[in-house]
């Protein structure tokens, strides 16, 4: 017998999932979306994945070098810090990077991108303490924060040929081809009451239709969608809540505004814009969603609620600003919706 | 009776359960140790109070200390020779213990009670209290409480899920000792007049289902294999349908749950005479040579008991007394086994819970553990800030019956249970 026994609390054994394995599920679960991204955008998204990616992780890195004291003595520590952060690296800055990437439009310049993950990784998340302790979404911060500073390149949705043929009013596509201001089928068509111009398949499948690089092929993220849940890293309802609950408040909130039920609108409103990818891949970080079930089914809802709101009257995709906007609100629902333990209901009747 | 299927409950974790290391062990008796050290705190409450002197001479099976109070239990030498030593030791626990050391005679001189033929419910009482019986699975309740119910009770309960791994310590009892566990059921149903007998057995424990379900007068209920199965609340959920209200006692709920250990145990005393100073203890883990079940005496030093199973194969990370979810880490062999201790494990690197806590993720892995729907996550994160009175209301922390579920699912390695049981503290410090 040596000297190295540990005592502590117990259970002395554990489950083999960390915080890395599920971080790379997550990982996992994106790639389609980043693939069809490339496929449909070409070697420009490529790009912008992996300069996401590495400004996400390099922020990361030189924080962390600076916080632990790297530059301290001459760089005396350098290598054993750099050797620390090897060890603590659980993925998240890399998800960050590429959920921005893939949440921005193909049109965005490289440095553009650049500067948005290094704000959401050095100013959102790390700021705040690192994992675990940001307080909104930061892929999602760090695109509204591109959005209100590169209005221009980011407001544009890019497409490729198939969009000669739609049905789109004139002042939408310039003589010269480059699309204006929200010219997807979500903005562009649908929520000005102009139906949907393209078929449910291209939609469902992302060709010929205007989107930002990930959010377009829907297939792709229902692939990492059923990857998630089969991996149990996110429960199978809370994307479908999301969904759901804005389809139906969309279709309800259209069927008004035409006076004439229209059910037509549903499958569109909930295929077109970022809605699935949000729903599937943002909504769903644990660090910003509430911890209990009650909580949960609120958060989701009212996301789904007020996107369906904001979209309905503003006539832009507002999904990140819904989810931003819930982000905050979470701490408020978690300490309203603290579940009652093993038995209670039982104890409150027999008290009265 | 046939066995029919239980009812399973919110949240729990399957785990591993690592039983075939010694499930198929024949329980052996493990001679008897040279000394033993027997520690006056074998139950929950108040320790009992010595009654022997040093240079006394006793016998195997008479009385060494006194039950001090109602939740208190009589302590039994258990083997025949002299007293040389009462010393005070910190126990694993971290609570001093008082100690009376025995050297052993090897004589095997007995001192029983009478054998009660047909005895009255009374008589069943009495010589509950009287042999010192507690509640084997773990806790160690006196049986002699459990046994005066205050609300009228309908049903029994045996106890015999064992849902802890590694365990299986009752696993062999319950098929080596089948009719003596009968018995015994039958005489505490007796003692507390009711007639319904209900065996929790978790399934995958199929021989030990068949062997009960030759008796027609006892209920068989196999249960899912699910981690904590065998917590008290839970199994009375799962057999009956039945749930026990916060700070509520099962016998509130007409119901009394008993270990398949402590009716072996009861069947022993009236029958024989035989107090409690025995029990099987199951050594395992990947770390010892041959993992295995055997009837170890009150007071053996854990040093021999992994002796006799030929001693460590590798290097342990981690010595556990009783179950890898809920038992005590032992900082080395210098401990003696106690009525409760269901087991000795000896877990190498690869099997032991690694301890480095990343941040918490907030992924609510915790939450879809706790089989008492609490929260563990906040807890912990209020308890890491000092904030003791707001992680017990957001946490309900007073109803965690600290099963481990939730530490054992983390994916960031917290801390959960020591947040928890420094919450515990605080408040019933600030309470008292």
């Amino acid at each position: 017998m040596d000297n190295n026994i540990v005592i502590s609390t117990p259970p002395h054994i554990k489950g083999k999932r960390t915080t890395k394995c599920i971080m790379l599920d997550v990982l996992i679960a994106l790639i389609p979306a980043a693939v069809m991204g490339v496929v449909y955008f070409g070697l420009k998204a490529l790009l912008l994945e992996a300069v996401a990616i590495l400004g996400a992780v390099a922020t990361e890195f030189v924080y962390y070098f600076i916080a632990q004291g790297g530059f301290k003595d001459k760089c005396a520590n350098a290598l054993e810090t750099c050797k620390k952060w090897l060890n603590q690296f659980d993925f998240t800055s890399a998800i960050t990077g590429l959920i921005l990437a893939l949440i921005v439009p193909v049109t965005v310049n490289w440095y553009e991108v650049l500067i948005g993950s290094v704000f959401a990784v050095a100013v959102v998340k790390m700021l705040f303490g690192g994992t675990g302790k940001n307080l909104v979404n930061p892929a999602i911060t760090g695109r509204i924060f591109m959005f209100i500073s590169f209005t221009l390149t980011v407001f544009i949705a890019p497409n490729f040929e198939a969009i000669k043929w739609w049905d789109l009013s004139a002042n939408l596509i310039p003589d010269d081809g480059v699309l204006q201001v929200g010219a997807t089928v979500l903005s562009g068509n649908l929520l000005q009451g102009k139906g949907v111009g393209t078929s449910l398949l291209d939609l469902l499948l992302g060709s010929g239709v205007a989107g930002c690089i990930g959010e377009t092929c829907k297939v792709a993220i229902i692939a990492g969608y059923i990857y998630l849940c089969a991996r149990k890293i996110i429960k199978w309802w809370q994307p479908l809540l999301v969904v759901l609950s804005c389809g139906v408040l969309g279709t309800v909130l259209m069927s008004v505004q035409k006076e004439a039920f229209d059910i037509a609108f549903f499958l569109p409103s909930i295929l077109s814009g970022g809605l699935l990818f949000g729903a599937v891949f943002m909504a769903t970080d644990y660090v910003t969603s509430p911890k209990g079930f009650a909580g949960q089914v609120i958060y989701y809802v009212a996301i789904g609620l007020f996107t369906a709101l904001l979209r309905h009257y503003t006539k832009i995709e507002v999904i990140s600003f819904t989810i931003m906007l819930l982000n905050l609100v979470v701490p408020l629902i978690d300490i309203y919706t603290v579940r009652k333990p093993f038995g209670y209901k039982k104890t409150s009747k027999e008290g009265k | 009776m046939k066995a029919i299927k239980g009812k399973s409950f919110f949240g729990g974790v399957h785990i591993n359960d690592m039983k075939y290391l010694s499930c198929n062990a024949v329980t052996e008796v493990l001679p008897a140790p040279e000394e033993v050290a027997i520690s006056t705190l074998q139950s929950l409450g108040k320790p009992a109070t010595c009654c022997v002197n040093v240079g006394d001479k006793v016998k195997k099976g008479q009385l060494i200390a006194d039950a001090d109070g109602v939740v208190s239990s009589d302590v039994f030498s258990s083997v025949s020779g002299e007293v040389v030593k009462i010393l005070e030791l910190v126990g694993a626990h971290g609570v001093t213990e008082k100690y009376i050391v025995i050297k052993n005679d090897m004589l095997e001189t007995e001192q029983y009670f009478n054998a009660l033929e047909n005895p009255t419910p009374e008589q069943i009482k009495e010589r509950i209290k009287e042999a010192g019986i507690v509640g084997l699975g773990g806790a160690g309740f006196p049986t002699a409480v459990k046994g005066a119910p205050k609300t009228p009770v309908d049903t029994l309960i045996l106890n015999g899920a064992e849902c802890e791994p590694y365990l299986t310590c009752d696993h062999r009892l319950m098929v080596e000792n089948t009719d003596e566990i009968v018995r015994g059921a039958k005489l505490i149903a007796k003692a507390i007049g009711v007639s319904n007998i209900i065996i929790g057995i978790e399934n995958n424990k199929p021989d030990c289902i068949a062997a009960f379900e030759k008796y027609e007068d006892i209920k068989v209920v196999s249960l899912k294999k699910k981690y904590p199965m065998g917590s008290e609340k839970h199994i009375i959920y799962a057999t009956t349908g039945r749930k026990v209200g916060v700070g509520k006692l099962p016998a509130d709920s007409g119901v009394i749950v008993q270990n398949v250990a402590t009716a072996f145990a009861v069947c022993e005393a009236v029958e024989k005479g035989k107090p409690l100073f025995e029990r099987i203890v199951t050594v395992s883990g990947k770390a010892v040579k041959e993992p295995k079940n055997l009837w170890v005496k009150l007071g053996t030093p854990v040093k021999d008991i992994i002796a006799y199973c030929g001693g460590e194969a590798c290097s342990p990370k981690k010595i556990v007394q009783g179950g890898p979810m809920t038992g005590v880490a032992l900082a080395n062999y210098d401990e003696y086994t106690h009525k409760t201790t269901s087991g000795v494990l000896l877990l190498t690197e690869k099997e032991a819970a690694k301890n480095n806590p990343t941040p918490c993720i907030n992924c609510g892995r915790c939450a879809d553990a706790c089989p008492m729907l609490l929260m563990p996550m906040n807890t912990e994160f209020y308890a890491a800030a000092g904030d003791y009175e707001n992680a017990a209301k957001l946490g309900n922390t007073l109803s965690c019956i600290e099963c481990g579920a939730c530490e054992y699912v983390c994916p960031a390695n917290r801390p959960l249970i020591q947040a928890i049981r420094k919450t515990k503290a605080a408040v019933c410090a600030k309470k008292c």
